[in-house]
């Protein structure tokens, strides 16, 4: 059979390769995931450096313990997610604190369930981003986070605004389908 | 925190059938409420090395030890006198303290030396960097040392290349070290936005 490159491989492949030792694999897992790491343990602990600290602990954990991971049991983003977690909660005890939500999220007094829930769901879309091509993640970072009207962003970008306007479709359809395949799979939290 | 909060019929259009319409509004609900994804710091460019015992071991985690350091320069700037003339001059500089880089996983068999000597008559802290190990770097490529604080790169001291297997370069660093708990250094290629850490302490 083909082995596929990493960067076509799905994280379950990736984590299986990983475990036989495989550099490139590894390497390939970390490109995808770092920022939602990191963005994880940002919201968690409320603080870089020990977020900085909860991402290099989350790959060594993936690295010494991706011999372990059996794909029946659930497809590998949830499986990172849950080393990811294990990685941050060890960081936040280490300060003997709890973990804690980053001040510029939007609490509005939730609990426990639903920070999980809020967190899950940044790290699907965080994840999901890093797989779109680079012109549809660039449009939708834009679009989305950086303030500006789509025809700003096509002024921006230089490019015309129905080409802003397909980008945008292609790169939310692309999430879509995504997020439905990962929305399949157990455990989420 | 309020947020911008795109229009999703601006974004997509009227061309969509209504199932995809309800499809992507959903993706956008999701878009809206997980927010931007943080930048990765410089430290965390790279992957983690190939053994889980060498990982990138950032300053921070030697803060303790970087704070300790600072205690002593904040001490010695009290009773330079004291030190100057115990310590020897060889190097062209009066070394009082002396700590160790190790090589990151971009380049594991690297090393330095930062000897640290008394603070100079313009109010800097002269560096003198033994450097072991770093590859020469094409032209236009240099490395870049920086202070650091919490493993970002936060005061730069200067750039330097390398020619041959150990190179001595001559630096300086701001005066207010206690903003400080560490040295990185970065690899800065011509035409690569990375900037992969070689050396840490």
């Amino acid at each position: 059979m083909r082995r596929v490159s990493a960067s076509e491989a799905t994280d379950a492949e990736l984590i299986l390769r990983t475990g036989d030792g495989d550099r490139g694999a590894f390497e390939a897992l970390y490109r995808r995931y770092a920022r939602p790491v990191f963005g994880l343990a940002l919201r968690r602990l409320g603080d870089r450096g020990r977020a900085e600290d909860a991402v290099q602990e989350t790959f060594a954990s993936v690295w010494r313990g991706a011999h372990s991971y059996r794909p029946d049991r659930g497809p590998g983003g949830p499986w990172i997610y849950a080393v990811a977690r294990n990685a941050i909660v060890d960081r936040a005890r280490a300060r003997s604190e709890a973990p804690v939500e980053a001040p510029d999220q939007e609490s509005h007094d939730t609990g426990p369930a639903e920070r999980a829930e809020a967190s899950w769901t940044s790290w699907r879309i965080h994840r999901a981003l890093e797989e779109l091509p680079d012109n549809e993640r660039k449009v939708i970072e834009l679009a989305y986070w950086s303030g500006l009207s789509q025809s700003e962003v096509a002024g921006y970008l230089g490019i015309p605004l129905g080409t802003v306007k397909t980008r945008t479709r292609a790169a939310l359809a692309r999430l879509a389908d995504q997020l439905e395949e990962e929305l399949d799979g157990p455990g989420t939290t | 925190m309020d947020r911008a909060r795109p229009d999703f019929r601006e974004l997509v259009g009227d061309e969509l059938t209504p199932e995809e319409r309800d499809r992507l509004e959903r993706v956008h609900e999701l878009l809206v409420e997980a927010g931007p994804p943080p930048e990765l710091p410089p430290t965390l460019a790279e992957p983690p090395g190939e053994s889980t015992a060498s990982l990138i071991a950032l300053p921070r985690r030697r803060a303790g030890a970087m704070l300790a350091l600072a205690a002593a320069i904040a001490l010695v700037a009290f009773v330079g006198g004291f030190v100057a003339g115990k310590q020897g001059v060889n190097s062209g500089i009066n070394t009082f303290h002396t700590l160790k880089m190790h090589g990151t996983a971009a380049d594991r068999n690297a090393s330095a030396k930062i000897d640290i000597g008394e603070l100079d008559s313009s109010g800097n802290w002269p560096l003198r960097v033994v450097i072991h190990g770093l590859p020469r770097l094409p032209k236009g490529s240099y490395y870049e040392m920086f202070l650091t604080k919490h493993g970002k790169a936060i005061a730069p001291c200067g750039i330097f290349t390398v020619a041959g297997d150990s190179s001595t370069v001559r630096l300086t660093m701001p005066p207010t070290l206690k903003k400080y708990d560490g040295w990185i250094v970065t690899r800065e290629r011509t035409g690569s936005s990375a900037h992969p850490v070689v050396l840490t302490t």
